[in-house]
Parts: structure tokens; C-alpha cells; sequence
């Protein structure tokens, strides 16, 4: 049922970083520790009404741009529609990798159903592995500037997130 | 060091407003409260741990008086509310057949039963509070401006909003419900000057929390939090005397049970120092031996192990990249818990702090930074747990996942889902879990005006905004109308957000008078009711008063009537102590007598109309104010 997400301004502005791909996890840190010593809403405890309420809701619009752009996949993701390119919810997928996804996924199921969860562990593991090997091809696209392989590549990863939550919810039903 | 950043222009305001705020640790088993002098905090008292136990007798008994009671009348001593506060039947299952006293209530709200009334949580946790405002207020030498008190992370919504109101309940300025293991960090942080990514292992009496903090120049940045708001030391000493003394627990009498509870405790306390330690259960010697108590502490610890992965998870670390483990918590203490700490985490914790005081000293900090004192330390704080709304068949979709940065906001947009609906109900869920039963409700409202359209074509946009104080507001607009409506996700006293919000910033306006002419009503209206009460008393009861202690009364009554008529409410409530002190004997007759009446003769509508009326005068302060600008 969810349809759209609301619009921020710019994250790279707001963090005062240039709109790449190509970021250091921990300048981009730096970055969001400075923006929040200046905009934090505390800083404005004592200040009037009016100022409180735009540190608020500067302060939220620049954590909202932290997460994105902390996150490499989604930072990606980010880049890719402020350049026109949006990802779509029916994405044509290579029929090779659908067939792989939909096998590990029965495979996943299996292992659910008989509450075997070493067994998710080690699927949850070996995914990850896979995940960072395809966060990593990224680079090289943004490099070339290939933004249709940068779409097939972000939709791949969109299906290994997936996989992965829910090996994460598998593990969590034991509570 | 931390940063100081100048501001041009600012000094005169914070000269204008130099606050005598505090920060309290409300503690499951003890409370501490501390302040900030001279840019480093300190616990306030010779002995600044108040035990969290509140006695009803004829009067009202705080902290170690009234652990005093506990062995002999165990269902008039509360101990442990924080396990109660904002809970529902429900939720207390668990804990319920452990405790001394007996609860009452329904799925939302438990009471308390006392012989012949019942008191919520809240109001039982005020009286702490009051103790600790009291004490502060002596050490301080004035009336308490504003108070941080911390709560455990992963208390969810309707346990922070009691906690508020308590805070309410007792006069106090809440400015700020924080975090307790973020409060340690930043007594760490601060004091000493640690940088870098820490653990905190926070295990109290009745709450465990685990949080991952980053600590860098001027920012402390919580990763993640997690943890499990109903396990802690507590746990630990009933299943030791569940184990060693199964007569005493399985006797039906919880005189019997508060006994063996308190064995157990005394026997996993000396195994802190000695290994095996022995107590006496009047007929024999039981021992216990440090590998006994590991494996009665295994499922417990185990849960602890559990929250600690995952909150390096959701923090996406692993334990190699931790710069250190911090300890909390009065449960810390015990080598067990130090032994599987260091196992889980790889480290040898930190306990440089006194586990029990660094809570109290990290909120005071955080209250000096949010009345604009010396301290410059900015700390994003997170969504303990994530918020979402009912969709239809019963699941949840969450809006903010938890370890979200606050503040936050999220909006999506959703369709109708019938033909011809003309209104959207929003149910508003916090938890984890992906169906409605398994999270917490926290608010419902309607959105009504939708115009009538065919199924997926009416399109609601829901938003949630979180404020710095972890507070949620919930809007829903209809968007081809625009017609909006939005909840609050409120204290359940009846003030809103933005009530509270305007008060407070009033309040910093008119720090001084507002709150002064507010004390002062507060005590007027106190005197008053001990004044008639004690008449009352000296009238029906006259029997018991000895010639001294009728003169003394007397004396005393004069003297808070001549109190009353001045300005200084400091003055009255001093008399008001005085008072109770001369009559003090003659209560205890009365009390022995068994008669039982209540000398204050308060009941819980009175202290919440006590409160309502206490917050009219402060409107009506406002106004005046407004008017004569």
C-alpha cells in the first residue's frame, strides 16, 4: 500500500559534501558530528519559539540525510534518481538470477519452517558475503558513469536486502 | 575539553537564567539526584542513595524509612514500581506473583492496593521524585528549576509518558527524559575524557539496556540501543530464592516471600567478596557457591547475551571494533555478570565510575546543556523502538525503524481501501514485531472528510514526526482535499505537547516569579489541607494527645498560619516539616491504635486535581504576565 516516500532538500547539501558516490564513511561522519554541534534542537533550548522550531526541523531533514548517505546502497540509490533514474516496483530482472534468488529463498523457507537457525546463520552469512561483493561493484559503475548497470546493479541488491531481513526475522522469532 | 562555542549576544540570557536544575536516576531499587557545579557534576546528599521504596502508612515514608517497613508490613512498603510504571495487567504477569504487594487494574493501567485505597505507579514514584527534589532543593538552597531524569532506553512510549508525569506529579520541570546508559557515557565521556565507540552494559535492578555510543569532540552519538525493559538484579534474587529457600517462597506469605529475597540478595552481595557465602533461614545455614549462582543466572544472562548481539548488529559493528565496555548498574557488581560481560564482548569493562552514582551524574550534565550551562555537549540520541500504524489484516508498517537519530520524520502515502470510505482510522503501534498484537498501542484517531471515491483512489498521507525528546506526533492528510488531522501521542495527565511546550518556554521567560508564585501555591495549598487534617485529628482523637504534644501541635499550626500569610514558600514549608515533626508522636499512637484513617486524607483524585489546579495557577500567572507586558 505504501506508494512514495515525502522529498528532502538535497543530503549532500545539508551535509555541506559533494553530490559522488566516491565518499569516505568517516568524513561523512565528521560531517553530520559538525552540521549537529551547529543544529542540534538542544543547541536551541533557551532560543524563541521560532528558532526551536527550525533547528527541529533542520535537525531532522540532516539525520534523514545521514542515514541515506551512510548507507552506500542507498546513497547510490539517491544519486541514481537525483540524475532522473528511479526504480521502479516490477524492475525486469535477469532470469538467471531470478531463478539463483528464488532456489535460496525456498532454501531459506526450509530452514524456517524446521527451525534450523544455525542453518539460517550460515544462509545469512554467506548472503552477506555476496551483498558486499555487489556494493562493491558500484564503484567502478559510478567511475564510468554507466547508470543503466548502476539500476540493474541497485535492483540485484534490493532482492539480497530482502533475503537478508528475512533471515534476520527468521532469527528473531525464536524470542 | 570540550568545545565552547561563543554565541554573540547569548550571555546576558544565561546569565538572566542561571538554573538550579538537577538530574535524577529514578532507579528500580535506588534514586540518586546530582548537579553540575563548577562544570563537573557531583551526587547531591552525604548518602545519596535514596532506595526507589515508598511506605503507606499514616503517612508517607521515602527511601530508607520506608525500607524499614518492609519485612514487617510488606503490602504497604513498594519496592520496584519502576516495573510497574506504564504498564498493563498484562504486561506485569510475569513479575506479578514475585511481588509482596498486590496489583489491581486493567490492560492499560496497575494500581497498587493498600488497605482501604489504591495508588498508581506514577503517584508512587512522584513521592521519590519529591524526596529527591526535596534534597536537592536543601543542597541547592532554592526551589529546583528543571530536572533531566533518566529512564532505560528501551523503555517504550507509554513507560516514558508515565515517567513524565510522574515527574509532573511531584512539581518538577521535566526538561528532558534521557537514555540511562547514554547518561553513563556521557559521565564517561566527560570525566574521563573517553573517546572512541563504547558498549554500555547497563544492568539494574529491573531493567536491562545495552547501548553502542560513539564519543567524539563535543558529540556523543548513540549507534544503537537495545536490551529488555523487564529483566534485572531483581530477577536474579528470586530466582536464587526460588532455589534456596522454597519453603519460604512457596508459603502463600509475603512476609515470607519479602524474607527470602532479601536472603537471597544478602548471599549474591557477599559472593561480590567471598566464595561460597552462607545466611541463616532461622532453621538452617544455606550456603551458595559463586558456579551455583552462575548456573541460577544462566537463562538470565543469556537473555542479556542476546540483546548484546543484536545491538552490535543494529549498529553494524563487531565487538573487535568496541574501544571499551562500560559497566552500570548496581547488578554489575557481581563477578558473574563481569565474567560474562568480558566474555561476550572480548574486553575487560570499564568501572572506573561508580556503577550506581554515573546515571544521576550523566543526567546532570545533560540538564546544565539544556539550560544553556557550561556543558557544549550536542548527544543524538535514537528511536528505542520502531513506530509504524496498523494496516489492514492486522500488521504493522513501520514509519521509523528503531536506532532512527532523533528527531525524525517519516511520511508515506496510503489508499483507501473500500469503495466510498469517507474516513482513515490511524492505530499507532510501537514494537518490533510485524502484527498489531504484538506491538504496543499507543494512540488511535480517525481522519474523517475523505470524499467518497472508489477503492485506491483516496490517498492519505500519514506522517510521524519524533521531537528531540523522543516525543511522537502523528498527522494524517487527505490529499486530494487536503483536510488534515493529527494526534498527539500525549501525557496521559491531559496536557498536550504543545501546552507543555508553551509552557516551558514561558517558563524560561519568567523563570524566576512563575516558578516561585508556583511553589508558593503548591505549598499554600498543602499547608491548607495539613492544617485541617491535623484540627480534624486533635478533634476526633483527642484521647491520644498528651498536654505536650497538643501544646507543641498548636504552636506549630500558629506558626504555618503566620507561614502561609507571607510570600516565601520556602518559609511555609518549613513549617509544614515543623509541624509534622510535633505531631509526630501523636501519629504514631494513631497509627499503633490501628486506626488506620489517613492523617493527609489524600486520595489520587485529589493529587491529580492538586496537579490541574496547580497548573490553572500557573496559566493564570501567564496571562497576567501577557497583559501586563
Amino acid at each position: 500500500m505504501a506508494v512514495e516516500r515525502a522529498s528532502s532538500s538535497d543530503a549532500f547539501g545539508l551535509l555541506g559534501l559533494p553530490a559522488q558516490f566516491d565518499l569516505d564513511p568517516q568524513v561523512i561522519e565528521r560531517a553530520f558530528y559538525d552540521r549537529s554541534k551547529d543544529l542540534h534542537p538542544d543547541r536551541f533550548a533557551n532560543a524563541p519559539a521560532a528558532e526551536r522550531v527550525v533547528a527541529l526541523s533542520q535537525s531532522r531533514a540532516l539525520n534523514d540525510a545521514y542515514k541515506t548517505l551512510k548507507n552506500p546502497v542507498k546513497r547510490a540509490e539517491y544519486l541514481l534518481a537525483q540524475a532522473g533514474v528511479t526504480i521502479g516496483p516490477n524492475e525486469k530482472l535477469d532470469p538467471a538470477f531470478l531463478m539463483e534468488i528464488l532456489e535460496l529463498r525456498e532454501e531459506l523457507a526450509e530452514a524456517r519452517v524446521a527451525n534450523k537457525l544455525p542453518e539460517v546463520s550460515r544462509l545469512q552469512r554467506t548472503m552477506a558475503e555476496r551483498r558486499k561483493a555487489a556494493v562493491a561493484k558500484l564503484q567502478p559503475l559510478f567511475d564510468h558513469h554507466d547508470l543503466p548497470a548502476i539500476k540493474d546493479q541497485l535492483i540485484l541488491l534490493r532482492y539480497l536486502d530482502r533475503y537478508l531481513e528475512e533471515c534476520d526475522a527468521a532469527l528473531d522469532e525464536e524470542d | 575539553m570540550l568545545m565552547q562555542i561563543a554565541e554573540p549576544g547569548q550571555s546576558t540570557i544565561k546569565e538572566a537564567c542561571k538554573q538550579r536544575v538537577v538530574g535524577i536516576d529514578l532507579g528500580t531499587t535506588n534514586s540518586l539526584v546530582a548537579h553540575v557545579a563548577d562544570a563537573s557534576p557531583t551526587v547531591l546528599g552525604e548518602d545519596p542513595i535514596v532506595p526507589s521504596v515508598v511506605y503507606y502508612g499514616g503517612h508517607v515514608e521515602v527511601g530508607r524509612a520506608a525500607a524499614a517497613h518492609a519485612l514487617e508490613e510488606p503490602r504497604q512498603t513498594l519496592a520496584s514500581v519502576k516495573r510497574l510504571i506504564g504498564r498493563g495487567l498484562r504486561d506485569v504477569e510475569g513479575v506479578r506473583a514475585m511481588l509482596p504487594y498486590e496489583l489491581e487494574g486493567d490492560d492499560r493501567a496497575v494500581k497498587i492496593k493498600l488497605a482501604g485505597r489504591a495508588v498508581s505507579p506514577v503517584e508512587v514514584s512522584a513521592e521519590i521524585l519529591k524526596e529527591l527534589k526535596a534534597r536537592a532543593e536543601r543542597e541547592l538552597g532554592g526551589p529546583i528549576e528543571g530536572v533531566v531524569i533518566t529512564v532505560p532506553a528501551y523503555f517504550d512510549d507509554a513507560q516514558r509518558q508515565a515517567t513524565r508525569d510522574a515527574g509532573r506529579l511531584a512539581g518538577l520541570e521535566v526538561m528532558r527524559l534521557m537514555a540511562e546508559p547514554t547518561a553513563a557515557a556521557v559521565a564517561y565521556g566527560l570525566d574521563k575524557g573517553s573517546k572512541g565507540t563504547y558498549a554500555v552494559f547497563d544492568l539494574g535492578g529491573g531493567t536491562f539496556d545495552v547501548s553502542i555510543l560513539k564519543l567524539v569532540e563535543g558529540v556523543f552519538e548513540v549507534k544503537a540501543t537495545g536490551g529488555d525493559s523487564a529483566l534485572g538484579g531483581d530477577d536474579l534474587d528470586r530466582a536464587i530464592a526460588r532455589v534456596k529457600f522454597p519453603a519460604l517462597v512457596g508459603s502463600g506469605d509475603p512476609r515470607d516471600m519479602a524474607r527470602a529475597v532479601g536472603l537471597a540478595r544478602q548471599l549474591k552481595e557477599a559472593l561480590t567478596e567471598h566464595d561460597p557465602a552462607t545466611a541463616s533461614n532461622g532453621a538452617d545455614e544455606i550456603t551458595l557457591t559463586r558456579a551455583e549462582l552462575r548456573d541460577i543466572a544462566q537463562p538470565l544472562l543469556d537473555r542479556c547475551g542476546k540483546a548484546c548481539r543484536r545491538v552490535l548488529k543494529d549498529a553494524e559493528l563487531s565487538r573487535d571494533d568496541l574501544d571499551g565496555v562500560i559497566l552500570v548498574g548496581g547488578s554489575t557488581r557481581s563477578p558473574i555478570v563481569r565474567d560474562y560481560v568480558r566474555e561476550v564482548f572480548g574486553k575487560e569493562p570499564l568501572c572506573d565510575l561508580d556503577p550506581d552514582q554515573v546515571v544521576a551524574l550523566g543526567a546532570a550534565v545533560q540538564a546544565d546543556v539544556l539550560a544553556g550551562g557550561q556543558q557544549k555537549v550536542v548527544l543524538l540520541d535514537v528511536v528505542p523502538l520502531s513506530l509504524g500504524i496498523e494496516m489492514m489484516g492486522g500488521v504493522v508498517e513501520k514509519l521509523i525503524h528503531r536506532n532512527t537519530t532523533i528527531p525524525a520524520g517519516a511520511a508515506q502515502t496510503f489508499t483507501t481501501y473500500a469503495d466510498n470510505q469517507t474516513g482513515f482510522d490511524v492505530h499507532v503501534l510501537q514494537g518490533e514485531r510485524e502484527t498489531v498484537e504484538a506491538c504496543r498501542s499507543l494512540a488511535r484517531f480517525t481522519l474523517k472528510g475523505v470524499p467518497p471515491m472508489i477503492a485506491g483512489m483516496g490517498r492519505v498521507e500519514i506522517t510521524f514526526l519524533v521531537d528531540a525528546d523522543g516525543l511522537l506526533r502523528v498527522t494524517a492528510k487527505e490529499l486530494t482535499t487536503g483536510h488534515e488531522a493529527s494526534i498527539e501521542v500525549k501525557p496521559s495527565y491531559g496536557l498536550t505537547d504543545e501546552e507543555v511546550e508553551r509552557m516551558l518556554i514561558e517558563s524560561f521567560e519568567h523563570a524566576e516569579d512563575d516558578l516561585a508564585a508556583r511553589n508558593l501555591r503548591i505549598e499554600r495549598v498543602e499547608a491548607e489541607r495539613i492544617l485541617a487534617a491535623t484540627k480534624q485529628a486533635f478533634v476526633t482523637d483527642a484521647a491520644l494527645l498528651t498536654a505536650d504534644v497538643r501544646a507543641a501541635g498548636e504552636a506549630a499550626m500558629r506558626a504555618l498560619e503566620t507561614a502561609m500569610a507571607g510570600n516565601d514558600y520556602l518559609k511555609i514549608r518549613g513549617a509544614i516539616e515543623a509541624l509534622d515533626l510535633a505531631t509526630k508522636p501523636f501519629a504514631q499512637l494513631r497509627m499503633n491504635r490501628a486506626i488506620d484513617a489517613e492523617l493527609r486524607g489524600r486520595t489520587l483524585d485529589e493529587v491529580e486535581a492538586d496537579v490541574a489546579h496547580g497548573d490553572a495557577a500557573r496559566h493564570a500567572q501567564h496571562a497576567g504576565t501577557q497583559r501586563s507586558e
